[in-house]
């Protein structure tokens, strides 16, 4: 086995769905991560989809992508004897990692379970705090789900169609960046602790964090003060948009200066399939070319060469609509010509590309239903360290799995007091 | 570069002091990593050429009245605290250079596509021959191997090839998008710095670098997970079902009153379980869904889920968006107002509160906004300590302080078009 790059390093994650990210990234890189869950288990462990379609707490695969690596150790916070479990398992830490809400923040610091206090107690620890708005400020209290967050961070207002309403981008993309944010942080003071010794604190505000992705919105405002609006369908000029092929999507990037092949390859392809019509004529080619990054923001420009361009629009439109999307998209890329297709799980989950890169991991996965475990194939990870690679080592965790583990050989409980904590149900 | 200071006036320590980056990346992934680590501290070093001028420096929105290299926030907000070199890659002479930046550096950044890597000889291997344990971040679209190896992209082509597209949005329409690149700014620059930091951890245990290949098509498909898994483990070929939930139900973004210009206003809301309904009907007593008892269970309410959105757009119409969701947030219902970036930048008092956003002043556009860093560390902190840099500011500076040069040397370099 590799050495990981996060070797000997503990983390306590507490977090529920939105912030199981965060843990993941850092399980994979190599740290020991232990999921602290209630007794019963994380009430986000029985989110869709699941697996063979039947629902149930063991059976998310949305829980199972998210927590592969982890262990499971169980334990109510809400008792005394819970509380104190949790502060010896803390001592064997280096992070915590927490998505409380702002009631479950305080109700917790007033039963004595308080991050400063365990920082005071332990200087290298570093606690990293996830919320929706951040820990404080006049909406530090306010209730999150991923819609909450992508409207309140400005990026709700860009996505859809300028008749509808503003839209939420798919896959929790809120709790995604939450993980990448509160990740980044533990590891900055990973290192910071590790050369001087002094843990911290660290916060993630998923608002801020995903307000960077309004991309120049705000910067518009600022130098312009006008705020943009979403644009849905609206094709800036031929050849940037969503066309329609003979059996589904792809977007088409073609024209933007410094990327890729110009609008003459597009013609010179369409041409050779004996598609390019009256589009051959110089005048095509020339409009096109004489295009640049600065053109594109300019509506008058391209409102005084709207007969070219309905006419190029009309047989690239025809072109597109000839072909499948995979053709579009792998025939217009040997050309250079920036096409993407619209993929669907199913068109990912087939691509020829990603099986050559052997990116899909395939894990044997405890499902509890069955005496077979359930192999699934698991996306990979974001990214390949040559030294030490992210890993999938161990399959997510069944509730408490790891408890004898855990309590009795790691953290040193002896074996008959966790029976007594076990029969009151601390753990 | 001694130590920094803070727009305060604090100087503080931070995580990657002493860190160098030879940042070789252009427009929106690569650059955004940068800015990260030179907000913790580290000394980022962009690499620019007038014969290959970011794409960015070019773009929207320019400062209105000025013009050139400098003016537009597109690129000055991603590359706030950096210094910029120029240094032309086709001129003779110029790997000697860019090989004499790596050899003094920690990391090496680049999301420059595979061709132009080998071409300019900046491969992993040739940079170990100079920095044995350089740290070199790649960020080729799909990977420096496998059939679509050379395939061109950016972030609004990434967003349909990885299913974000295709299931987002409203299901009887096409497909369009999010309306921005998105994978460019929290995706695959995150996940980047994230690789860095645990390769920076590695070499301080171990005193080894190594070489991160982040395939931005893999980082961005890593975010989709649960969807992806439906298939290969189910065959469910999801789809993209607008605003709702497959649990919260209602679950949408509904229209408020038009402010006094005209400006359409929305409000998020999200309801989690029966108690969140109940608040809400309590909030909206008189509406004509708060006392159907069909909608009092999760059940229910699905089961009539379009009906019932018309029945609060119908409720939500006649409300000021922002203090609807200040009200429903008050008694513990999920709630926004859908921001936009005048909202964002001037009425939003928690981000102000918090100082979420820098106001920096350039020498060209004036005090600007930019963005903050996004995770707050209490003790060692991020921040912005000056704006972008102007095109190649630092040449002369970074070539004599960091790469050693003579005065004379530069000056030689610079006329045969090296340094330009």
């Amino acid at each position: 086995m590799n050495q990981t790059a996060l070797d000997g390093v503990r983390i306590l994650d507490l977090t529920s769905e939105m912030g199981w990210y965060a843990g993941k990234l850092l399980a994979d890189l190599g740290a020991d991560v232990i999921k602290v869950e209630p007794v019963g288990g994380d009430p986000s462990r029985g989110r869709a989809p699941y697996w063979n379609g039947a629902p149930g707490r063991e059976t998310s695969l949305r829980f199972w992508y998210f927590n592969a690596n982890k262990r499971s150790a169980t334990v109510d916070l809400g008792q005394y004897d819970g509380r104190w479990l949790f502060g010896e398992l803390v001592k064997t830490a280096d992070i915590v990692i927490e998505s409380w809400t702002a009631a479950e923040r305080s109700e917790l610091a007033e039963l004595g379970l308080d991050p400063v206090a365990c920082m005071d107690a332990q200087p290298a620890l570093i606690w990293v705090s996830i919320t929706g708005f951040g820990l404080d400020g006049p909406r530090s209290g306010w209730q999150v789900t991923d819609l909450i967050a992508q409207a309140a961070s400005g990026i709700a207002t860009l996505a859809g169609y300028p008749d509808g309403s503003p839209m939420r981008i798919a896959g929790n993309q809120a709790y995604i960046v939450a993980g990448i944010s509160a990740a980044q942080g533990a590891l900055l003071a990973l290192l910071q602790a590790e050369a001087t010794g002094a843990g911290q604190r660290v916060e993630t505000s998923i608002q801020e964090a995903l307000s960077i992705c309004q991309e120049t919105a705000h910067l518009q405002w600022d130098f312009q003060g006008v705020s943009r609006e979403r644009i849905g369908e609206q094709h800036r000029m031929p050849g940037i948009g969503t066309y329609q092929t003979r059996d589904g999507y792809i977007y088409s990037a073609v024209g933007i200066p410094g990327f890729g092949s110009p609008w003459s390859e597009l013609i010179r392809w369409m041409d050779e399939e004996g598609q390019a019509e009256d589009l051959t004529e110089p005048v095509y080619a020339e409009t096109f070319a004489n295009f640049n990054m600065r053109a594109l923001g300019m509506q008058e420009e391209l409102a005084k060469l709207a007969p070219i361009m309905n006419r190029a629009q009309e047989v690239l439109t025809a072109f597109y609509a000839s072909k499948t999307s995979l053709e579009a998209y792998e025939q217009g890329q040997a050309r250079r010509l920036l096409i993407g297709m619209v993929a669907s799980p199913a068109d990912i989950g087939d691509d020829e590309h990603l099986k050559t890169r052997e990116w899909w991991l395939e894990i044997d996965q405890p499902t509890k239903l069955g005496a077979d475990d359930a192999h699934v194939r698991f996306p990979g990870p974001p990214y390949r360290l040559s030294e030490t690679p992210a890993e999938i080592r161990r399959p997510a965790p069944q509730i408490g799995e790891h408890n004898q583990q855990v309590w009795v050989d790691e953290v040193g409980i002896p074996a008959e007091d966790l029976i007594a904590f076990a029969g009151e149900g601390a753990v | 570069m001694t130590s920094q200071t803070s727009l305060n006036g604090t100087t503080a320590a931070r995580p990657l002091d002493g860190i160098r980056v030879a940042d070789f990346s252009w427009f929106g992934a690569g650059p955004i990593a940068g800015r990260t680590m030179a907000d913790f501290g580290a000394d980022v070093i962009r690499i620019e050429s007038e014969a290959r001028v970011d794409g960015l420096r070019l773009g929207q929105p320019q400062k209105p009245g000025k013009s050139g290299y400098n003016v537009c926030a597109y690129f000055n907000n991603f590359n706030a605290d950096k210094r910029s070199f120029l240094l032309n890659m086709s001129a003779e002479g110029s790997r000697e250079v860019a090989l004499r930046i790596v050899e003094r550096s920690d990391i090496f950044l680049s999301n420059l596509t595979p061709r132009v890597i080998e071409r300019w000889g900046l491969t992993y291997e040739e940079l170990c021959e100079v920095k044995p344990d350089i740290i070199a971040a790649y960020q080729p679209m799909q990977g420096t191997w496998g059939p679509h190896r050379d395939f061109l992209g950016f972030g609004a082509v990434l967003t349909p090839t990885t299913g974000i597209s295709h299931l987002s949005g409203d299901p009887d329409r096409r497909p369009v998008g999010v309306g921005t690149n998105y994978p460019d700014y929290a995706i695959n620059p995150g996940h980047t710095i994230i690789a860095i930091l645990a390769a920076l951890r590695h070499r301080r245990k171990t005193g080894r670098g190594q070489r991160i290949e982040l395939a931005q098509i893999e980082s961005v498909a890593a975010t989709m997970g649960p969807a992806l898994m439906d298939y290969t483990v189910n065959g469910v070929n999801q789809d993209r079902k607008g605003n709702r939930s497959t649990w919260m139900s209602p679950h949408g973004i509904y229209r408020c009153a038009d402010d006094p210009s005209g400006r359409e206003r929305w409000i998020a809301v999200a309801i989690r379980d029966d108690a969140e309904w109940e608040s809400l009907c309590a909030l909206a007593a008189g509406s004509s869904f708060a006392s159907e008892d069909r909608f009092a269970t999760l059940l229910g309410r699905r089961r009539s889920e379009a009906e019932l959105n018309h029945a609060i757009s119908d409720w939500t119409a006649s409300f000021d968006a922002a203090s609807l969701a200040v009200h429903l947030q008050s008694v513990g219902v999920p709630a926004a107002l859908v921001q936009d970036a005048e909202d964002m930048c001037e009425h939003d008092d928690h981000l102000a509160q918090r100082g979420f956003y820098a106001y920096l002043d350039h020498p060209e556009t004036g005090i600007s906004l930019y963005d903050g860093p996004t995770v707050k560390l209490h003790e060692t902190p991020g921040y912005l300590a000056s704006p972008a840099p102007l095109f190649g500011e630092h040449t002369f500076e970074v070539a004599t302080d960091v790469l050693g040069y003579s005065a004379e040397e530069v000056a030689e370099l610079t006329a045969s078009g090296v340094l330009s």
